[in-house]
């Protein structure tokens, strides 16, 4: 998917229609000063369109950051669930099996982009849950395009295969050097991801995370391999530390408590 | 709509939606397309990739001004000194395609000597008489010229007539030509007394006017787009004929991308609006007849012999044909006499006051909120409390249908008796939907309703039924029309709608025939175009609902050679690639796409430029050819003489591209038509916080002012710079429809615009003490109001004739109903209307604001 930031004005279709399609419920909100509601995405928001405006030199811009999963080449979310319970797909989207999760949230912490949420309201006894986009697989399967990107009046959500749209992006760059960034976000950043981003100011001041190319699977998978032999390795250390202690503390009398000193 | 007509013809949007593409700079100004009308985006982001330009003009930086090009702010209520200032910069830097000018619109012609204008007479027109408020706009005509014709008289003997024809110069800067008169009106106009009455930087005003003139190259298409932001102002039409004249002026009227384009924010407003949802008019824009027009002749011959009109006449036998059906007769007069005859203005504003006087004691709210809606709405609401009786039509209780129980109102103080009927939705109901390109699209229904929900057409036919049932013994010839109206549309259980459409279409009542006694149409058989009507010689021999639909629901081929309803057509073939897909429902008038395309071709009949041709005259056959259907006579050749002898289009050249206008031409000036002058001039806005900068005249002078329950808490109170410093402006959001009770009912749509808010600057913010999120409270001369703040540095205050002005913008769609809930806006805005139209003056009042 490449969002084209360039021409996105703020509807917020996509996030009607996210909710729309997936069944989600309305969130109780207040007005905070802001147009971006929800505040932030959750359970029931997987989709959500944050509101920026930028001053530079004394101009205003108005820029409307659309926050959701980004489907990464190599899922660190999926890298750190203990169980398996997310997977990356042949055809992009990352999901998630509700019958597998433990409700550790190792993933919430693992994603840098921040996506995966917890459902506080089933709670970790009832049954965990962790939601987010799920790039309208079901869609997708039936020949379909994701909800957020048919609603899209602006032409600023493009579905199709993550080679052609590259090729699509650069073109729109060569095209019209003066409108773009001259960066595809997405296309390195993190190993990879399967949404990709064009806008017309630096990615960090749009709010996307600045990330090296280097997936964070590679990271959170050595992490994940070494653990085990980390905390044995580690608790011998401990252990012989204790033995050590105990040893030259031998025949020493107990430290008399401070209690007992007065 | 009031701008568009006497400019050019037809108050409608010259081009369409997807026709947006083809533009190379598109204005947007008055108008926040993003948010309301986010589809407009789905082809001007297609113009953008070809490199297309988007200009936003607009108070605040909206999320149209996000993604365009070029921005400017704009002071709210100045968009005439705007418009004029760009006007100018056409003139003096020579940007008009002079050739255009001359053919087609009627810079050439002469106007009376005596006329005197704003320069002349300190902002007011020759003319004025300040005791009614009202011109006599006699110094404003053409001059006229008398000559002798030879024509046939009904006996066929040849006698001479003299006919008066207007006069033309034969170069553009002769004295007292249009040319020289628009060129003197807006040389005050300068770039520096845009900046002093506007608020907007010189340079800035530049680049708008650098950009978008340049498209008054021939190759080259510029279109504007507007919507409220014009309209809601007492200048309001003299707005829209400011935008119609710059279009003229560049040569943008008729060719693809360009036009006036009139964004229609309901998806049926064009439709209600040819069919005459107006007090002032008939279906088709006959024009309602007055307490002037006694008989069907006077009345007739308010149209002009000169242009199409010059059809009128018959259009207006085939209505009462379709309406009275056997009892509209010749001898009657077709029952002219049953049509109610206007003696005054019966629009929003004096209909609400009359409700306040107690003098209207019955109200049918069909689809409207006026307890949200209306200017003044906290007045509106009391005129609602003097009704007997209001039946509400509607998805949900509105504010209006429980107006009584309005908080902080006392149930027991309202006598009115409340009639709520369930209504249906569009989706689940079948009929048409005219889109603002006038495309009329044909929908089934594709939903049923919710319990004892009706459509509208059920609810009427019921109603229509009920009185017929009621005066059927009454023999008092003012009951006629009742018992004669033509009222079958089946009940079984539903009237069909198709029957409807048939009569809105027309159909042949006996055969139909031309003057050699050939057969046009058959009886019974569905009018397949208006052409039929002006060629039959039995025309009253037709019934015709509307006759710019004339066609719409008759067979059409869909490009495929399937044939079907046009309005149902589906048919995918688009020549050209312009977007016009002329296969696909049925635009009016007759599948023209873009209106007063003959100017889409040069006066010799070749295309402008290859990029932009749309139609052009074919020498070998003789005919109009291209991609369009030609919106005049397809056969006149492009250096056809005019006949003054004649009747109607015979009456014009072949190069006169305004069929609907008497002498064929784009008006520049505007001698008939509005009632307040020939030339849009900048006025104030009634409540300012600046003195007109152009002429001692503040305000717009026509402007009526009531003072209803001026010495009472609630009442036309006017508000003073001193008191309320701040300019407000009413706006609509992308996440909720109009007065609300279509989408703050719905939870997606409460959860992501759910409060109230007040848009204001830092500046305003710091000097108020108020910080983001608090709750203000908005105060004008009618009435307080409650939000929360939004603070924001995309409304900036403008420095206006050297000093800041503060604004605020509010938008309106809360009431006290549904899930998401919040004050009623209007309850702050004026009970004044435009000169001409009176749509109420939304976009610019004057409050103050304070934490709350």
């Amino acid at each position: 998917m490449l969002i084209d930031e360039t021409r996105c004005t703020g509807c917020r279709a996509c996030q009607v229609a996210c909710k729309q399609w997936n069944d989600l419920p309305a969130e109780t909100t207040r007005n905070r000063g802001t147009y971006t509601n929800p505040p932030a995405l959750s359970a029931n928001t997987w989709s959500l369109i944050e509101f920026k405006e930028i001053e530079t030199r004394g101009q205003i811009g108005f820029y409307f950051l659309r926050r959701a999963c980004m489907h990464c080449e190599h899922p660190a979310c999926a890298s750190a669930c203990l169980v398996g319970a997310l997977h990356k797909t042949a055809e992009g989207p990352v999901l998630y099996d509700d019958h597998k999760c433990i409700g550790c949230r190792y993933c919430m912490i693992a994603c840098p982009f921040g996506i995966p949420t917890f459902d506080w309201n089933k709670g970790l006894l009832d049954q965990p849950l962790i939601r987010k986009c799920v790039f309208c697989a079901d869609r997708v399967q039936n020949g379909l395009t994701p909800a957020c990107a048919k609603a899209c009046p602006s032409r600023v959500i493009l579905f199709g295969g993550r080679d052609e749209l590259i090729a699509e992006g650069e073109a729109r760059i060569r095209q019209s050097p003066g409108r773009y960034v001259n960066r595809i976000y997405g296309k390195a950043e993190a190993g990879g991801t399967s949404v990709l981003y064009l806008s017309s100011i630096p990615f960090e001041q749009l709010g996307l995370p600045r990330l090296d190319s280097a997936p964070v699977t590679v990271l959170s998978e050595w992490v994940m391999r070494y653990t085990l032999p980390f905390a044995a390795a580690w608790g011998a250390a401990l252990t012989g530390l204790a033995l050590l202690v105990r040893w030259r503390n031998r025949g020493k009398p107990k430290r008399p408590s401070s209690k007992e000193a007065a | 709509m009031a701008g568009l007509g006497p400019t050019f013809g037809r108050g409608a949007m010259t081009n369409d939606w997807i026709d947006l593409k083809n533009s190379d700079v598109i204005f947007v100004f008055g108008a926040n397309p993003a948010s309301n009308h986010p589809a407009s985006f789905s082809w001007i982001t297609v113009a953008r990739a070809h490199g297309a330009k988007l200009v936003v003009v607009d108070p605040a930086y909206t999320r149209s001004a996000a993604v365009a090009d070029v921005y400017a702010p704009i002071r709210p209520g100045t968009n005439i000194a705007f418009l004029g200032g760009l006007i100018n910069y056409a003139l003096q830097n020579q940007l008009y395609p002079s050739e255009y000018l001359k053919a087609y619109t009627n810079a050439l012609t002469l106007i009376n000597p005596a006329y005197q204008g704003p320069a002349e007479l300190d902002g007011l027109f020759a003319g004025f008489n300040a005791e009614t408020k009202a011109y006599a706009g006699a110094t404003w005509q053409y001059q006229i010229e008398k000559i002798q014709v030879k024509v046939k008289d009904a006996a066929g003997n040849a006698i001479t007539k003299e006919v008066s024809v207007p006069k033309q110069a034969a170069a553009l800067d002769e004295p007292n030509t249009v040319f020289s008169i628009l060129k003197r009106h807006y040389a005050r106009y300068t770039p520096a007394l845009v900046e002093r009455v506007c608020g907007t930087p010189q340079e800035k005003f530049l680049e708008v006017a650098r950009t978008f003139c340049a498209t008054g190259a021939p190759d080259q298409s510029g279109t504007i787009l507007y919507a409220m932001g014009q309209t809601q102002h007492t200048v309001g039409t003299q707005n829209v004929r400011a935008m119609a004249i710059l279009q003229l002026i560049l040569g943008n009227i008729g060719i693809p991308g360009g036009g006036v384009n009139a964004l229609r924010g309901e998806s049926n407003v064009q439709g209600s609006t040819d069919m005459a949802l107006l007090f002032g008019d008939l279906p088709g824009y006959l024009g309602a007849p007055t307490d002037r027009h006694a008989d069907l002749q006077t009345y007739a011959a308010k149209f002009d012999a000169t242009s199409y009109w010059v059809n009128g006449p018959r259009f207006v036998v085939n209505l009462l044909k379709a309406w009275y059906g056997d009892a509209a007769k010749k001898e009657n007069n077709y029952a002219y006499d049953y049509l109610p005859k206007t003696s005054g203005n019966y629009s929003w504003i004096p209909l609400f006051q009359a409700m306040r006087a107690g003098k209207i004691k019955g109200l049918f709210c069909m689809g409207m909120n006026p307890a949200v809606s209306g200017p003044n709405a906290r007045m509106e609401r009391l005129a609602l409390a003097n009704l007997d009786w209001l039946v509400v039509m509607d998805l949900f209780e509105t504010e209006t249908a429980s107006f009584w129980k309005a908080p902080g109102v006392d149930p027991q103080t309202i006598q009115t008796e409340v009639f709520a009927l369930p209504a249906l939705d569009a989706m689940e109901k079948e009929g048409s939907i005219v889109t603002s390109g006038r495309r009329i699209q044909w929908r089934p229904r594709v939903a049923a309703g919710p319990g004892d929900a009706k459509s509208d057409i059920w609810i009427l036919n019921r109603l229509a039924n009920a009185l017929k049932a009621v005066y059927a013994h009454s023999t008092d010839p003012k009951d006629r029309p009742i018992l004669d109206l033509n009222w079958v549309y089946g009940d079984d259980p539903d009237p069909d709608v198709w029957l409807v459409a048939r009569e809105i279409n027309g159909y042949a009542l006996d055969d139909v025939k031309d003057a050699t006694g050939k057969v046009l149409l058959e009886k019974g058989a569905l009018l397949p175009a208006f052409a039929t009507i002006a060629s039959a010689a039995n025309f009253d021999a037709i019934a015709c609902g509307n006759w710019l639909y004339a066609g719409y629901f008759a067979p059409a081929d869909d490009g495929r050679g399937i044939w079907r309803p046009a309005a149902r057509r589906r048919g995918q073939k688009d020549p050209g690639d312009l977007g016009l897909f002329p296969y696909w429902g049925y635009t009016w008038p007759a599948n023209r796409h873009i209106l007063y395309n003959r100017a889409s071709a040069r006066p010799d009949g070749a295309p402008w430029s290859e990029n932009k041709k749309l139609i052009w005259w074919d020498a070998a056959t003789k005919k109009w050819t291209g991609y369009d259907v030609p919106d005049f006579v397809a056969t006149k050749a492009p250096d056809a003489k005019a006949d003054p002898a004649g009747a109607g289009l015979a009456t014009q050249a072949g190069t006169d591209a305004f069929i609907m206008k008497a002498d064929g031409k784009g008006w520049l000036f505007a001698p008939t038509g509005l009632a307040d002058g020939p030339l849009p001039e900048h006025y104030e806005p009634l409540e300012s916080p600046v003195q007109n900068a152009l002429s001692g005249c503040q305000c717009n002078p026509v402007v009526k002012v009531w003072n209803t329950d001026k010495d009472k808490a609630i009442g036309d109170h006017i508000g003073v710079c001193e008191q309320y410093p701040v300019i407000c402006t009413t706006f609509r959001l992308g996440e909720h429809w109009q007065a609300g009770a279509m989408s703050r009912t719905l939870p997606w749509l409460a959860e992501i615009q759910p409060e109230l808010f007040v848009l204001l600057g830092p500046d305003l913010a710091r000097a108020r003490g108020i910080a983001n999120g608090d709750q203000v409270k908005v105060r004008s001369a009618r009435g307080e109001i409650q939000a929360v703040a939004m603070i924001s540095a995309r409304l900036k205050a403008l420095i206006v004739d050297g000093k800041p002005v503060h604004l605020v913008r509010i938008p309106w769609h809360w009431g006290w109903q549904g899930l998401a809930t919040g004050a009623c806006v209007n309850d702050l805005s004026p009970h004044v209307g435009d000169g001409n139209t009176m749509i109420p003056e939304y976009k610019a009042f004057l409050v103050d604001v304070r934490k709350a």
